[in-house]
């Protein structure tokens, strides 16, 4: 790899509709599996959104694995893998085949390549047998692991995922949790299931747009939990 | 849940895109200026047994015409108060076994094959700096979010008669509109955080 998996924001200050949301923030993220927690409104959507060329900062600066987030914002989405809470926004096309060869397309691919390719790369995830399907006969837990593998496809080096599972039953959430654990790529995961990030390597808790907490996840969660419970 | 394409595999979807949107342009040509009730209740005749060669699930797309049925009646009724009520069967006749013809292609078509298929017709847009795939783009997600926007429909009318035990009907235009521009946001940005949508040509 010719960059370290290093995730730098410098001085970070991001406003939306005319709120603070993420307020001087500077973080460096090297490690391989890191969560993001807060309460709703906190700044977590907002700050993975900039890693991905989602958002721009308004101040500081912004670099993913070499690239900066503001100059180099049209190569980020072949870096940075982003997958959002609701399959359902983010899946564009209606068979699961298409949708995968739309995913190698954007990685390069010539059109009619990526349409053969589409079946090869389902079958590294064992769903071969899902080319064909309409993707709204898939189930959530399906969809989302669609969205997935067509962000996986496309090879990136960092995967993020916005509360991917809200919507997941507690076996369905397990076997993704499982799938993403074995990943090779860096993972940056934002969620309310806290339990999730029990293996990770560092949760970093934000709160208004400032960085309350950041540690491993055996400190940081239990002082979180006791804000959280404070709160009530 | 309403879709548009059929996911069990039929004879028909073995047939390439371009003959299918072929034949169906060719039948449209040649349905349009007759007029005898036997030859187009025949033709209507043949186009339920095509769905029936299609199997079940291709028979029971046919209830997406409900939608169809006021606009039937207007017809056949206005034919009917003219004093020519055969002319308002053929008519009636010519548009369910076209609507039906279509919908057969569609069921059976995969996007990218259809889009290959019409591709080389929309290359005139190239030249007014208009983007073929930019429209193939357009048109692929628009069969994949019918049925979305079908559930989104169902899930507003459930809030509303939990609520009050009675059908939304039109109330639930203004809220179905906001949603749908929610919605269109939201995949607006998955689109953005995967590259956003092509540009060109490039095969």
């Amino acid at each position: 790899m010719p960059h370290a998996p290093l995730i730098r924001l410098e001085n970070v200050t991001l406003s939306r509709g005319g709120r603070v949301v993420l307020d001087d923030i500077s973080l460096d993220i090297t490690e391989r599996r890191v969560g993001l927690i807060g309460t709703n409104g906190s700044g977590k959507s907002s700050l993975v959104r900039l890693l991905n060329g989602l958002l721009s900062a308004e101040k500081g600066r912004v670099t993913v694995h070499g690239l900066d987030a503001k100059e180099q914002a049209g190569d980020l989405p072949r870096k940075v893998g982003f997958i959002f809470q609701n399959p359902d926004h983010q899946i564009i096309f209606p068979t699961v085949a298409e949708e995968i060869a739309f995913s190698l397309e954007q990685a390069g691919l010539p059109r009619r390549e990526a349409a053969r390719e589409a079946v090869p790369a389902l079958a590294r995830f064992q769903r071969v047998h899902w080319a064909e399907r309409p993707v709204h006969a898939l189930s959530e837990g399906e969809k989302q692991f669609l969205c997935i593998i067509a962000v996986l496809v496309m090879t990136p080096s960092v995967l993020i995922l916005d509360e991917p599972f809200s919507s997941l039953d507690l076996p369905t959430r397990r076997r993704l949790e499982t799938l993403v654990a074995g990943l090779e790529q860096q993972v940056i995961l934002v969620a309310h299931e806290l339990d999730a990030f029990a293996r990770y390597e560092r949760v970093i808790w934000l709160h208004e747009g400032q960085v309350r907490g950041d540690g491993p996840p055996a400190a940081i969660i239990p002082a979180y939990r006791a804000f959280a419970e404070g709160l009530t | 849940m309403i879709s548009l394409y059929l996911a069990q595999r039929t004879w028909l979807h073995g047939v390439p895109a371009g003959w299918k949107l072929l034949a169906l342009a060719l039948l449209s040509l040649i349905a349009a200026p007759l007029d005898s009730l036997p030859v187009m209740a025949g033709l209507l005749a043949a186009v339920l047994l095509l769905y029936a060669s299609l199997g079940k699930a291709a028979l029971a797309q046919i209830a997406l015409l409900r939608p169809l049925w006021p606009l039937f009646a207007i017809l056949l009724a206005f034919h009917w108060w003219n004093g020519d009520v055969a002319a308002g069967l053929v008519v009636l006749a010519r548009i369910l076994a076209m609507v039906l013809l279509a919908n057969a292609v569609t069921m059976t078509t995969r996007m990218d094959a259809m889009m290959d298929a019409v591709e080389p017709l929309l290359a005139p847009l190239a030249w007014f700096g208009g983007s073929p795939r930019a429209v193939a783009l357009a048109v692929a997600m628009m069969i994949r979010f019918v049925p979305l926007l079908f559930a989104l429909w169902e899930a507003l009318n459930e809030s509303w008669r939990a609520r009050t035990g009675k059908r939304g009907g039109w109330r639930l235009l203004a809220p179905f509109c906001i949603q749908t521009l929610r919605l269109s946001h939201h995949t607006a940005e998955a689109l953005a955080a995967r590259g956003g949508a092509p540009r060109g040509t490039r095969r």
